[in-house]
């Protein structure tokens, strides 16, 4: 179904300690002509100022604030411009971008307390229990309370959301998740498994209510 | 709505062929290739349990994108960005004739390249240009992001409403063939009138099922549910003058096709999975009926 192989991959680490090194090699191209730098800021900011509504959204639901979700986007699109040359036309940008935010988020003392709760409750073996889980065909949820929802998906384990979010409201494809997430696309694929089973699981009771 | 039984469910998941929870999340979220997407939707034709499993999912998908979309960036948040960006870019790019020039002697290597930017009308006329088609740019992108964003919203929107209507617990507010039952029903529930075609003027193997009152864009409109060849069709129909100016919807969400039409009063959205050419046929009816005799 998937393979792994040929996922692409980025050449450069958008890690925020390898900003430093991917500044230096920029002044390289770009210092042949001036009005190419220009040229770059500006196709720059074409592919990712429309993103800019998007990401803000994301870096809310990473930092559940809202003035630290605008420092975040804003750290993000100045760590992009600074690092676009190691962009690869051709690939997706929006992945790119998005990994950069989560890197970035991961630097902010919410984020490291995320990282550490991610490492402690990633563990490969939530592959194989989907089966056990309630299943979904005996019942089409009530989805039009708006309210449930939000509070399921705030209830949701962030790192079971984030997924979630990327997959359903960016509609970023797995295997670009993996690579935002620095995960295998297998525990990405389990990561919105489990985060869709406990949403059901959360908006139940709301079936009793509603019918 | 329908429960099967415990029995029957047990046993219907030994069959292999049944989706599996990651399949399933795979197929939804078109991840799988078509050779397997096909052997699926073969499944599907047959299956009723992994039918309602897949129409479940989608509605989740559905309505955790909308719920999803949920923080607006503070309106002045986007001029603090580009401002940023615009004196980042600046300082970039001003670097470069120090880079580029440093190692020719006789140009002092300080004061900083800034300074020999602005001494210099070379650098600064590229830049005023580059600035201002970049404002257009800005401007440009913004609109056509809140119009995307509007436009994806507004098309979840009706296929949430439209998958809503196959849950076989659906039952429309009014159920009728008959558009002298159907049209009547919406007097006094609706800010405005519409005219429905006579059976003999639907394409052929169309037929009205019956029709709900729904809320679209929070605009009253009138759902009406059509069938063509068997697919269930959603006909929404808002008015024109208050729908605020809509952008042109994506012609496919989710694999169902949006079909739009305007009249001087009305604004119809078809949504259905049926093929976009017999969609089309019933929207040209609508709108055909809504012409004065």
């Amino acid at each position: 179904m998937f393979n792994v192989q040929q996922l692409p991959v980025y050449t450069v680490s958008l890690l925020p300690s390898n900003l430093s090194h991917t500044e230096a090699l920029r002044i390289m191209p770009s210092a042949i002509d001036p009005s190419a730098a220009f040229e770059q800021s500006a196709t720059f900011e074409q592919l990712a100022l429309p993103l800019f509504a998007s990401l803000y959204n994301h870096a809310h639901w990473l930092t559940r604030n809202q003035s630290e979700a605008e420092d975040l986007v804003q750290e993000t699109f100045t760590k992009a411009l600074r690092a676009f040359d190691s962009f690869q036309p051709g690939t997706n940008f929006k992945a790119w971008i998005f990994r950069i935010l989560r890197n970035t988020f991961l630097t902010t003392r919410a984020g490291i307390a995320a990282a550490r709760t991610v490492f402690l409750e990633d563990q490969p073996d939530t592959l194989d229990n989907t089966a056990s889980g309630p299943t979904p065909e005996d019942i089409l949820l009530r989805l039009d309370n708006q309210a449930a929802l939000h509070t399921a998906l705030e209830q949701l384990q962030p790192q079971l959301r984030e997924a979630l979010l990327l997959c359903d409201v960016e509609e970023i494809k797995y295997k670009d998740i993996a690579l935002i997430l620095d995960v295998p696309i297998g525990t990405v694929m389990s990561r919105i498994s489990r985060a869709r089973r406990t949403l059901r699981q959360l908006l139940q009771p709301q079936l009793g209510e509603s019918l | 709505m329908n429960h099967p039984t415990q029995s029957n469910q047990s046993a219907e998941h030994l069959d292999p062929n049944h989706l599996t929870p990651e399949t399933l999340n795979a197929f939804i979220d078109g991840e799988l290739p078509p050779s397997q997407r096909q052997r699926i939707e073969q499944h599907l034709a047959t299956c009723h349990v992994c039918t309602l499993r897949v129409l479940s999912a989608m509605q989740l998908k559905a309505a955790t994108a909308r719920a999803g979309h949920r923080f607006a960036p503070p309106s002045e948040a986007l001029a603090r960005l580009t401002a940023q960006l615009r004196s980042q870019s600046q300082s970039q790019t001003n670097q470069q004739p120090q880079s580029r020039l440093q190692p020719q002697p006789q140009l002092q290597p300080k004061p900083t390249a800034r300074i020999h930017a602005i001494r210099r009308p070379a650098y600064l006329h590229p830049a005023a240009w580059t600035a201002l088609a970049a404002a257009i740019l800005l401007a440009v992108s913004l609109l056509t992001w809140r119009q995307l964003h509007q436009t994806n919203s507004l098309a979840a929107e009706l296929l949430d409403q439209h998958l809503a209507t196959l849950s076989s617990a659906a039952t429309p507010q009014v159920i009728s063939t008959d558009r002298h039952t159907v049209k009547p029903w919406f007097q006094g529930r609706l800010p405005f009138s519409f005219n429905l075609p006579d059976a003999t003027a639907l394409p052929p193997d169309t037929t009205l099922k019956g029709a709900d009152l729904t809320y679209l864009n929070n605009q009253p409109a009138a759902l009406l549910l059509f069938t063509i060849h068997k697919h269930e069709v959603s006909i929404f129909l808002t008015q024109r003058s208050t729908s605020p100016t809509l952008t042109t919807l994506p012609a496919t969400r989710a694999g169902f096709t949006l079909h739009t039409a305007t009249t001087p009063d009305l604004r119809i959205i078809a949504v259905s999975d049926v093929n976009p050419a017999d969609l089309d046929n019933l929207v040209a009816s609508l709108v055909q009926a809504q012409k004065p005799i």
